[in-house]
C-alpha cells in the first residue's frame, strides 16, 4: 500500500515537472540541417538502358527506417513506364540504392518508397504548428546539393481542401517530395509545389502518417494494378467531390435573366470574364468564369485533373437583327476542355445533342465525353446548353469535368439545370 | 466526179477543203495545193488521186512521219469507202464525201432570245448585281460592331468582285484556247449563276444542320458543291454554251473543276474529321438559328439524363 502510494506520488511529480519544465529549446535552420542532411535524399527516376535521369525529387527517411517518403509526381513516370524506368536514391555521402513503390496517395501527391535495407534513422513527425510558426523546407534544388529554405506556416488553404498548406518560403523545383521541419526539428510536412515566388505549397504530414499505415509491405504486383490504383484513388477522390458538391446549399448567381449556381464549394472561385469590348460593338456580352483549384497531378503526360469549370454566358443587343444575332452567337457557342493531349492519352469524344427545357426555356445541349487511356473508369466531360428561341437573347452554359467517374457527372449536371432559373 | 472534202481538225476547230481537182498535193511547202503550217507535217505528205469510177488513191509522199491512213501506214491506198482517217503529222484529218451528213444544228444558248437567261447582256448585268448584293448580305449579317459603308465595299470587291473576275478571267482564256471563242457574257452569267447558287446552298446546309442536329447537311454540301456541282456546271457550259462534243465537255470539266475542288476539299474541315482518326476537340452541334425550327423533341431534365446514362464512350484511336 505504501509502495502504490510512494508511487502514485513519485508519478505525479515527475508529471508537475514535464508540465513546468520550459519547452525545448527552438532550433535554428543550421541546426535542423545538421541534424537531417543524411536523412534527406536525392529521388531519382533513371532510364534502364541509359543509367540517367529523367527527373529528380527530395525524398526522406520515415516509418522502420527501411521506407522513403517522397511526392507522387516526383516518381509518377515509372508508373506509366514501368519496364522503361525505376527509383533509385542517392544521400550526401554517396549512399545510393534501388527502390519499389510501397504506397500511393495520388491526390495528396504522395508516394513511399521503400529500400532492400535500412538507409538511417527516420525523421520524427509532428503535426503543424500555428499559423505564422517558423517552418524549414529541405530538399535538392535544380539539383544543385542539398539546401534548406526558411518561411512560415501560413494556414490550410481553403480553396482546395484540407491537404494543402502554404508556405512563404521559396520551393524549387528538385525541392519537391522533401520535407518541411518545425523548429524542434520534426516533419510537419512533405514539399509538394510552387506558384510563383515565395509561394510554395506542402502537404500536412498526417496524410504521410496515414500513407504509411496503410501501404503494403511489398511493391505492386504489376504495371496495370499500379495504374489501377491510381484511377481507383482519383476517381474515389473525385466521387466523394461530387457527392459533396451535391450535398452542398447552392448560393444563387443572378446572370441578367438567369438565376444561376454560385460558388457551390468552399474549392470553387468564380470571377468576371467578360471580354472588353470597344464602342463600336453592337451587342453585350457578359461572361463568369467558376473554377475549383484542387487539381490532382496524374502523371507526366495528363498533367493535371480534377477541373470542375462552369461558365455562363449572355449575349444581348438591340441592334443587330435576328439573323446577324444568331450568326454572332452561333460563332461564340464552341467552348473546349483547353487541353492539348493526344491519342496515347485519351479517347475521342463521343458527344449528343439534346434540346433540353429548362425552367419553361429550351436549351439546345450537348454532352461529351472522353476516355483515359491507361486509366480504366477516368472520363472527361464536356456538357454546353444554349438557350434558344429568343431574337436578339444568347445565353449558355459550359460545365466541364476532367478525370472522372463520368456516370457520376450527371447528377450534378442535372442539379446545375435544375438551379437554372429563368425569370421573365 | 463528185467533188471530196477534207476535213482538217486542229484544236477542237474544223476547216475544210474542197478538192476538185484530179491530184491534190498536201504539205507544209507553198506550191502545194493544201498548206498544212504544222511543224510535223512534211514539205511534201501525201497527195490525193480522185478516178473517174468515184474511187480515190491517197499516196504518202514522206518518209518521216508518213501519213496513216486509217491507222495503217500503207504507201498508197486505193479506196471507195469514205470516210478516210487521215494523221498527217500531227494533223488529224478525214477525207469525206461532199454528201456527207452533217451533225444536226445545235441551237443557240437561250436560242438566240433576249428574253432568255443566256440571250442579252441584262441578265448578266441582273446576276452580277445580285451578287454583290449577296456579297454585300454577307458582310452585313456577319458585321457585329458599327461598320463604315467603306469597310462593306472593301469586303464585297474582295470577296464577290475578285471571285467572279478571277473565274471570269481564267475560264474566257480557257475558252479562247479550246474553241477560239471569246463568250464573256454567256461566262458571267453562268459564273454569277453559280455563285449566287452556291451563296444560297450554303445557307440551305447551316439551316438543315440545325433542322437535323447534324452534320451531314453540311458535308453533303461541301462534297456535293465539290466534287459533283462544280464539275457538272462546267461540262453544261461547255456543252450547251461552248459546244463541245459530250465526252470532250465531261474529261475538260473534271479537269477545269479540279484545281477548284481539290483544294477546297483537301482543306475542309469536314474531310478533316473524316480522315482524322483522332481529335482532342470535341466535336458536337454548335449550330444555331433565329428560325430556330429543329427536328428533336424537347425532353425534360429528367429525360436528357436518363437518356445520357446510355452515352457511349468514346473512341479509342488506332
Amino acid at each position: 500500500m505504501q509502495a502504490r502510494l510512494l508511487f502514485r506520488i513519485l508519478f505525479a511529480g515527475l508529471l508537475l515537472a514535464a508540465l513546468t519544465s520550459p519547452p525545448a529549446a527552438a532550433l535554428d535552420s543550421k541546426k535542423i540541417y545538421q541534424l537531417n542532411q543524411d536523412r534527406v535524399f536525392q529521388i531519382r527516376v533513371l532510364n534502364r538502358e541509359t543509367g540517367k535521369k529523367s527527373s529528380i525529387g527530395s525524398g526522406f527517411i520515415v516509418g522502420n527506417g527501411k521506407q522513403i517518403a517522397t511526392n507522387y509526381h516526383v516518381i509518377s513516370q515509372v508508373i506509366l513506364e514501368p519496364e522503361v524506368f525505376y527509383i533509385s536514391y542517392i544521400g550526401r555521402d554517396g549512399q545510393a540504392g534501388e527502390l519499389k513503390l510501397l504506397g500511393l496517395d495520388v491526390v495528396r501527391d504522395l508516394a513511399l518508397l521503400g529500400a532492400e535495407q535500412q538507409v538511417g534513422e527516420p525523421i520524427r513527425m509532428s503535426p503543424l504548428p500555428p499559423r505564422g510558426a517558423p517552418i524549414f523546407a529541405m530538399g535538392n534544388p535544380l539539383d544543385l546539393g542539398l539546401s534548406i529554405a526558411v518561411g512560415t506556416n501560413g494556414g490550410i488553404l481553403n480553396q482546395t481542401d484540407d491537404s494543402r498548406i502554404l508556405f512563404s518560403g521559396s520551393l524549387n523545383p528538385g525541392m519537391s517530395g522533401g520535407p518541411t521541419f518545425n523548429d524542434q526539428g520534426e516533419a510537419i510536412g512533405i514539399n509538394v509545389a510552387t506558384a510563383r515566388n515565395d509561394i510554395s505549397f506542402i502537404v500536412p504530414s498526417r496524410f504521410l502518417t496515414d500513407l504509411i499505415e496503410l501501404s503494403a509491405s511489398d511493391e505492386f504486383a504489376s504495371a496495370d494494378d499500379l495504374k489501377l490504383e491510381v484511377a481507383r484513388q482519383v476517381l474515389g477522390y473525385e466521387n466523394s467531390y461530387i457527392d459533396q458538391l451535391l450535398a452542398n446549399d447552392w448560393p444563387e448567381l443572378d446572370l441578367r435573366q438567369f438565376s444561376l449556381p454560385g460558388v457551390i464549394s468552399p474549392t470553387v472561385r468564380c470571377w468576371d470574364n467578360s471580354a472588353r469590348l470597344g464602342a463600336i460593338a453592337r451587342y453585350k456580352r457578359f461572361q463568369i468564369r467558376c473554377a475549383n483549384k484542387n487539381h490532382v497531378y496524374l502523371d507526366e503526360d495528363n498533367k493535371f485533373v480534377g477541373d470542375l469549370i462552369y461558365e455562363y454566358f449572355w449575349l444581348e443587343s438591340d441592334q443587330l437583327n435576328a439573323i446577324q444575332f444568331y450568326n454572332l452567337y452561333e460563332n461564340l457557342n464552341k467552348d473546349q476542355i483547353d487541353s492539348k493531349t493526344g491519342r496515347d492519352i485519351v479517347s475521342n469524344f463521343n458527344c449528343k445533342t439534346w434540346f433540353v427545357d429548362v425552367s419553361g426555356q429550351e436549351m439546345k445541349s450537348n454532352l461529351c465525353r472522353r476516355e483515359y487511356v491507361e486509366y480504366e473508369g477516368m472520363s472527361d466531360v464536356l456538357f454546353t446548353a444554349a438557350l434558344t428561341g429568343h431574337k436578339n437573347k444568347g445565353f449558355f452554359i459550359t460545365l466541364i469535368m476532367t478525370g472522372v467517374d463520368y456516370a457520376a457527372t450527371l447528377p450534378l449536371i442535372q442539379k446545375f439545370l435544375e438551379h437554372t432559373e429563368w425569370r421573365p | 466526179m463528185a467533188p471530196l472534202i477534207l476535213e482538217i481538225s486542229t484544236r477542237g476547230l474544223h476547216r475544210y477543203e474542197t478538192i476538185e481537182q484530179e491530184v491534190t498535193s498536201i504539205g507544209r511547202a507553198f506550191d502545194n495545193d493544201i498548206i498544212l503550217s504544222d511543224p510535223t507535217v512534211a514539205p511534201h505528205h501525201l497527195k490525193i488521186i480522185r478516178y473517174g469510177d468515184n474511187s480515190v488513191e491517197i499516196v504518202n509522199l514522206t518518209e518521216v512521219n508518213p501519213t496513216r491512213i486509217d491507222g495503217q501506214l500503207p504507201e498508197s491506198l486505193v479506196t471507195e469507202r469514205l470516210p478516210v482517217a487521215l494523221e498527217i503529222g500531227r494533223v488529224h484529218a478525214q477525207l469525206l464525201a461532199q454528201d456527207f451528213e452533217v451533225a444536226p444544228t445545235r441551237a443557240l444558248a437561250g436560242g438566240g432570245r433576249r428574253g432568255h437567261l443566256f440571250g442579252h447582256v441584262t441578265w448578266a448585268v441582273i446576276l452580277v448585281m445580285l451578287c454583290l448584293l449577296a456579297g454585300g448580305l454577307e458582310f452585313y449579317l456577319n458585321a457585329y460592331n458599327a461598320f463604315k459603308w467603306s469597310d462593306l465595299l472593301k469586303y464585297v470587291l474582295r470577296e464577290t468582285v475578285l471571285t467572279i473576275g478571277a473565274f471570269v478571267l481564267a475560264l474566257s482564256i480557257l475558252e479562247r484556247l479550246l474553241v477560239n471563242r471569246w463568250e464573256i457574257r454567256q461566262l458571267v452569267t453562268s459564273i454569277s449563276l453559280i455563285y449566287l447558287l452556291y451563296y444560297l446552298s450554303a445557307n440551305f446546309a447551316g439551316m438543315m444542320q440545325y433542322l437535323f442536329s447534324a452534320d451531314w447537311p453540311t458535308i453533303l454540301f461541301r462534297f456535293g458543291w465539290n466534287l459533283a456541282l462544280i464539275p457538272v456546271a462546267i461540262a453544261l457550259y461547255l456543252i450547251h454554251i461552248s459546244h463541245l462534243k459530250k465526252n470532250r465537255a465531261i474529261m475538260l470539266a473534271v479537269l477545269i473543276a479540279s484545281p477548284i475542288a481539290l483544294p477546297s476539299i483537301l482543306q475542309s474541315p469536314e474531310l478533316k474529321a473524316m480522315l482524322e482518326d483522332f481529335s482532342s476537340a470535341a466535336r458536337y452541334q454548335n449550330s444555331l438559328s433565329s428560325m430556330d425550327i429543329h427536328l428533336k423533341d424537347r425532353v425534360s431534365i429528367e429525360t436528357f439524363v436518363e437518356q445520357a446514362q446510355n452515352l457511349g464512350r468514346g473512341a479509342y484511336a488506332d
